[in-house]
């Protein structure tokens, strides 16, 4: 027993990267796979792992290790049950146990990125920019089998994080398990994907419910301590062109965790981090290394300390020069293509330096530039025609510098509304429609809506009362120089707050005096000769709540508060001048003589 | 809500003996069980009954048991009812699915060439969970904006539901998902868990991406697009939204998903509503439906132009249903609600309305003849007291024949005046003119009495006008103003619109042969100019010839060419065939544009009573529930209240008595004084005013105690019934609670009526 422990604590203390690979796979192979030593490795391990991870040597230990250890009291216990009755059985299920035994090198190449690996070359060259960041990556990770401390890759959105990271793994071809807390949303589905992927899960196929940290970290080290046990045992038995194989990819596993600032949004994130960043320390064993990636830096996590802080590495912004290559990098027609760039770059790099933003805005303007300028092909433009190129190019640059969204028709749906168009186009004096249908009174209640927005409420009895209007009248004129100031200040400070609340009760009162004035001169100038009165119409008033609500729903009227039986709800216009400009022309209502101009 | 009307039993008619005021609740609760008995039955039933009804059996039971025949009778409306309405439905139906079936494939096409997109970008790995390494274009999502040009999107319900019924039939994966599964209540795992729910039809308790992966894996699965639907974008929480994306977008390779997202406003609602980050993968496309006024257009033309089911409506109830498209609520759902109302009502109020069905079959005069000979007397005289009846100046001749004759004519004419409308609306296309002004106006009962001028001022009296006609068009009618515009039409339209008369005017012979006559002339024109140009030897008409037997693709193609050289002949012709066209439209409104309300026996299928359609759809729940609180004896009918009038009594409801304290107060109300008042009224006067006296008599006396006990019991059970009651009101909306600012008082919401 005691030698066995010799062996295990003998690497760190001679801490050397070189060293260690030679001493670790000479002591693991001797331990046999019985479970009374599986545990006590287990019971020695804190104190080993403690002396191993350098930083956390002084660092006292945190509540959350405290708490991990004693969930981990019990379930350890649970553990020795079960491994003394599969003590019990072994002796009869060797065969399996040899089976499984030759499963596991297989399945950690499982773990190895899919797809040929690449040259260093070819992975410096395929993310130009990047060189500096990969080597440090690569260095890092140090050679085969060396055990690795967190890393923490950050960086502004698309700067080639995750696509670098997982090329290195390619380039290495080291096993690795990568999961994205964007796709897992929530803790219980990281952790469940994570446990799931790890070897012998796969193997068993089985999906083990897992909510609580304290469950996943269980799970975690069980599953990696079998695992590793599984390897060191086989190792010895196995043959040379299986140990070549597990040569290759090592005995390292790396956990990859993607989109870490995701965390942060859900509830108890504070827990769940420093879980996470902890884990090595938890886990104690050096043949498991992560790497988190994120898109904001260490600082933003408001991690208390008591643990050793991940390794930075940052990844800054993509330089111009690289933004070019990366751009230039699989276009068939080069010289073309950066006779484009030569057109179009500077104005969009002022914008954006993100990749996935820039590439999404040149792919329809390159288009429009080979329709353009396909004839030059391979001639290169001198400074001149650069300068013309960039004239003539201008008008596609310009609208397309502010446009974030495009919406094309499908090509065949013009067909169908070609039809349409010949009779649309034929009285062009309809330019300005809305695009949609709305019932007039819900033009007049969005109108209503915007105005009571726009408007201080005091200005209300001015706008719709004749008497009101008097006395604003006579107010303004005895107004002093510092009554002036003071409500340009009260001016500005609405232009700063943007479009107003007002309580439903305002909005209905605003409705009936603009409705009525409408249903006024509408039946004035329709003539009142003939009783029919529109088949005993009800004017606009009823089912204005109804029509509330679908405006609401169509986002131009956003509500706020919460109980409808208060009364106390407020809401608020958030449709575009424009449009309201537009609705108002269609129902012919003079909204500039209501509305509040400074 | 107009959904769910619709697809909610129907509010049968039953016929209770001339009482029109429908009680809903009453109907409803008789509905249910004949609903199942009905269906089994369905149309067949009716005409067995009808059958039975006409044969000279039924008829001598008829007279020799009365009360019998006239329960047949009672049971005829609602089969005539249902027949009609079901042909109605149909149709309806159809209409709906050929409007949309055209942009449907084209949304299938580009389904399509999306999913070979994705295809073509990478084939999906294994079953890792780490992102594929492609460039950004390939991971973005395809997305279909359909728009659906309406701000309610009731009627769009039903659109998508064809819409995943289409996709499915073409072999994809199809997922409908609402607003519902969008809320930030639920967050993402609600979105995913549904999406789940419904392609893998298990549901886990947490949504997982990778099990959708391994279950795209499957070979039974997989080379199929998953089409992902959402009906009302704007309703969606947009970061939830945005999330769901995010997330798809980094599995599309190996999940091809390609939303479908309905948009109610405009274009930039996805801009306004996702975040940047989402939208910059979304590669979008547009798609757009048909306009709501179009939709009612077809539907229009379809029912009560094309279809003559012998239910029509009258002009004011056009008028009101046309005012409630455009102003209220512009759903073709809620048309279809009213007409349906409008529908069981006449059937119901009518009693001769089950003759209708003569309108659909094919010798409607011996049908008539027959039915009408079976009828009993009442109903025999019934249909000679309708009003319209009053117009026939012989009232010896009041026989069977009259009425078949009658009814004879109503049909006959009503089949000239769908065609005429139909011209009507075919030469008001071109100036966008839409069909239920033009039906509207038809319609009108005074447009052939009065003056032209007053004509024109009538028919648009109490019509909302559109928009764009609001002021500039708004001087003539839209008949006149439909066959003015003729005379500016261009040539090639102008033969367009004959070809589509001569389709129309079919019925009609003589316009018919006068259609074809114009049309002969147009052709002659374009032969002649196309002889002259053939001449000159114009290169580009040499083909024309052989195309002029097609004489469709002559007229579209040559006369535009010929119009631009502008010979004084073909000038001059052109306008002549113009003028007559305009002479030979306004001959047919002038003879054939008989509206139906000015024919005898037109009450039998047309439904003119817009009060009561008007109190169904629209009705006024707060007023009636202030009119009630007001009025509470005329319908409690206890003794004590009656006798007392206008004074308040403590017998009557609580709720009842503080809403008639309240109409004392302005718009605030002091809680105090109001509570005061209420416990004045609530305890009778002569206790109170006696322990008032006591209470100044004895202040220090043993009694007070006794009497403050009884009154603190009283006075906490006062305290309640007076919160009960107010909490009522404040639900019913016609209170708000005390605020903050103001903690004694209520605010009063509603005043008068």
């Amino acid at each position: 027993m005691s030698l066995k422990r010799e062996g295990f604590t003998g690497p760190t203390n001679n801490h050397k990267r070189t060293g260690w690979q030679e001493t670790y796979s000479l002591v693991w192979p001797k331990t046999p796979i019985d479970t009374p030593s599986e545990e006590m490795v287990k019971e020695e391990s804190p104190r080993v792992t403690k002396r191993a991870t350098r930083s956390s040597l002084n660092t006292p230990q945190s509540p959350l290790l405290e708490e991990m250890r004693k969930e981990e009291t019990p379930q350890s216990s649970k553990r020795a049950t079960r491994s003394s009755a599969l003590k019990s059985c072994s002796s009869r299920t060797r065969e399996t146990q040899k089976k499984i035994d030759f499963r596991s090198p297989s399945l950690l190449r499982d773990l190895v990125y899919r797809e040929e690996p690449i040259s260093f070359d070819a992975l410096c060259s395929s993310f130009p920019g990047r060189r500096v960041q990969i080597l440090e990556l690569l260095q890092l990770l140090g050679p085969m089998n060396s055990p690795l401390l967190p890393l923490f890759i950050y960086g502004g959105a698309s700067t080639g994080k995750t696509s670098v990271i997982l090329q290195i793994f390619r380039h290495l071809k080291r096993p690795f398990i990568y999961s994205s807390c964007r796709t897992c949303y929530c803790p219980r589905i990281l952790f469940e994907t994570v446990v799931n992927q790890l070897p012998h899960r796969r193997s068993s196929g089985s999906v083990k419910r897992c909510e609580k940290p304290a469950d996943f970290v269980n799970l975690l080290h069980d599953g990696m301590s079998e695992f590793i046990n599984n390897l060191k045992g086989n190792s010895s038995k196995l043959d040379s062109e299986e140990l070549k194989e597990q040569g290759s990819t090592g005995t390292m596993i790396y956990f990859i965790f993607d989109n870490m600032e995701l965390v942060r949004r859900w509830p108890k994130y504070l827990e769940i981090t420093s879980m996470l960043f902890k884990l090595y320390e938890i886990l104690k064993m050096p043949e498991v290394g992560f790497i988190f990636i994120s898109n904001s830096s260490l600082d933003t996590y408001h991690v208390n300390t008591g643990f050793a802080e991940p390794m930075p590495v940052l990844f800054p912004d993509y330089r111009e020069e690289d933004l070019r290559k990366i751009f230039l990098r699989n276009q068939p027609n080069q010289k073309l293509y950066s006779s484009f760039l030569d057109v179009v770059f500077n104005s969009f790099y002022r914008m954006t330096k993100r990749v996935d933003e820039l590439s999404v805005a040149f792919a329809p303007l390159f288009q429009k530039y080979c329709e353009l300028f396909s004839d030059k092909k391979g001639s290169v433009p001198t400074e001149d025609k650069k300068r013309s190129l960039f004239k003539r190019f201008g008008e596609h640059t310009a609208p397309a510098l502010n446009d974030i969204f495009k919406v094309p028709s499908h090509p065949n749906s013009f067909k169908i509304e070609a039809i349409k168009e010949k009779v649309k186009r034929r009285d062009a004096e309809v330019t300005d429609d809305i695009e949609f249908h709305m019932p007039i009174s819900a033009k007049y209640l969005l109108i209503s809506a915007f105005i009571a927005s726009r408007n201080p409420a005091t200005l209300d009895a001015a706008l719709f009362d004749s008497t009101g209007g008097g006395d604003n009248r006579k107010h303004k004129r005895k107004m002093s120089e510092t009554s002036k100031e003071k409500k340009e200040l009260a001016e500005q400070e609405l232009i700063m707050k943007g479009p107003g609340t007002f309580p439903l009760e305002r909005l209905l009162a605003i409705f009936q005096c603009i409705s009525s004035v409408a249903e006024f001169s509408l039946e004035n100038e329709q003539q009142v000769e003939d009783e029919i009165v529109s088949g005993g119409d009800t004017g606009i008033m009823s089912d204005v709540l109804l029509q509330l609500s679908t405006l609401c729903n169509a986002n131009y009227i956003s509500k706020g508060g919460s109980c409808p039986l208060e009364g106390s709800t407020r809401y608020r216009s958030t449709i575009s001048e424009e449009m309201t400009v537009k609705v108002a022309r269609s129902v012919n209502f003079p909204l500039s003589k209501y509305l509040y101009r400074r | 809500m107009e959904s769910e009307s619709l697809d909610s039993p129907p509010a049968s008619p039953i016929a209770n003996n001339g009482e029109n005021n429908l009680q809903p609740f009453f109907v409803l609760h008789k509905a249910l069980p004949r609903k199942g008995s009905r269906k089994a039955s369905e149309t067949g039933k009716t005409r067995s009954k009808l059958a039975s009804l006409s044969s000279p059996k039924a008829a001598e039971k008829s007279e020799e048991t009365k009360q019998v025949g006239e329960d047949d009778y009672d049971e005829v409306p609602l089969e005539a009812f249902d027949f009609v309405w079901s042909k109605i439905d149909r149709t309806i139906k159809d209409v709906l699915l050929n409007i949309n079936i055209s942009v449907f494939d084209v949304i299938h096409q580009w389904v399509c060439e999306s999913f070979s997109t994705i295809k073509s970008a990478g084939t999906p790995g294994g079953l890792h969970s780490y992102p594929p390494l492609t460039d950004i274009t390939c991971k973005q999502i395809f997305t279909g904006l359909v728009m659906t040009k309406n701000v309610e999107f009731v009627d769009d319900l039903l659109t998508f539901k064809e819409l995943a019924m289409h996709l499915k039939s073409h072999d994809s994966h199809v997922v409908t998902l609402s607003s519902m599964d969008f809320t930030a209540k639920s967050g993402i795992g609600g979105c995913l868990k549904s999406l789940q729910r419904q392609l893998i039809k298990f549901t886990p308790d947490t949504a997982d991406i990778s099990i959708l992966v391994s279950w795209y894996s499957e070979p039974e699965n997989k080379g199929y697009p998953i089409v992902v639907i959402i009906d009302d974008m704007e309703r969606c929480n947009g970061c939830v939204l945005s999330e769901f994306i995010l997330i798809l977008r980094e599995w599309v390779i190996k999940i091809p998903v390609i939303l479908i997202m309905g948009v109610a406003t405009t274009i930039d609602a996805p801009k306004k509503l996702l975040t940047s980050n989402a939208l910059q993968y979304l590669s979008p496309c547009k798609f757009t439906l048909g306009s709501p006024s179009e939709r009612m257009d077809a539907i229009m033309e379809a029912l009560l132009v094309k279809l003559c089911t012998g239910f029509d409506i009258g002009h004011k109830v056009a008028v009101f249903l046309r005012n409630y498209f455009l102003r209220h609520d512009g759903t073709v759902t809620s048309f279809i609600r009213a007409l349906k109302i409008a529908c069981s009502k006449h059937f119901l109020m009518e009693p001769l309305s089950f003759l209708c069905e003569g309108f659909l079959s094919e010798d409607s005069h011996s049908f008539w003849m027959e039915m009408c000979e079976s009828l009993p007397v009442e109903m025999h005289k019934c249909a000679f007291d309708l009003p319209s009846c009053k117009l026939i100046d012989d009232v010896s001749c009041l026989s069977t024949e009259t009425l078949v004759s009658g009814l004879s004519a109503v049909k006959s004419l009503q089949k000239d005046w769908s065609s005429v409308v139909l011209c009507l609306f075919e030469a008001g296309k071109f100036h966008r003119i839409k069909l239920f002004d033009i039906f509207c106006e038809a319609l009108d009962p005074n447009r052939q009495s009065g003056a032209v001028e007053d004509r024109v001022k009538a028919s648009s009296s109490g019509i909302f006008l559109h928009s764009e006609e609001c002021f500039g068009q708004r001087k003539t009618g839209f008949i006149s103003q439909a066959v003015r515009r003729i005379k500016d039409l261009p040539p090639a339209q102008l033969s367009q619109l004959l070809q589509i008369w001569r389709k129309h005017t079919e019925g009609i012979t003589e316009i018919n042969v006068k259609v074809e006559e114009l049309l002969s002339m147009l052709d002659f024109d374009g032969e002649s100019k196309s002889n002259k140009q053939d001449g000159i030897g114009s290169p580009r008409k040499v083909t024309s010839p052989g195309e002029s037997k097609s004489p469709k693709k002559v007229r579209t193609g040559s006369p535009k060419k010929a119009a631009s050289r502008s010979h004084l002949n073909t000038e001059k012709d052109k306008e002549a065939v113009n003028l007559k066209a305009v002479k030979l439209l306004e001959c047919m409104v002038k003879d054939y544009l008989k509206p139906i309300e000015s024919l005898p026996f037109h009450e039998i299928f047309c439904f003119k009573h817009v009060d009561i359609l008007q109190s169904a759809l629209i009705g006024d729940p707060r007023k009636m529930i202030q009119v009630d609180l007001l009025k509470s004896h005329t319908y409690l009918h206890c003794s004590c209240c009656n006798k007392s009038g206008e004074s308040l009594l403590p017998s009557m409801n609580d709720t009842s008595i503080i809403y008639q304290l309240a109409q004392e107060h302005g718009d605030l109300i002091n809680l105090h004084d109001w509570f005061q008042s209420f416990k004045a009224i609530i305890l009778p006067p002569s206790n109170t005013k006696k322990g008032k006296r006591k209470l100044q008599m004895y202040p220090l006396s043993k009694k007070r105690k006794v009497a403050v006990e009884i009154e603190s019991i009283s006075e906490a059970s006062i305290q309640a019934r007076f919160c009960k009651a107010v909490t009522e009101l404040q639900i019913t909306g016609l209170l708000r609670m005390p605020s903050k600012r103001r903690p004694d008082f209520v605010q009063r919401i509603a005043f008068g009526f």
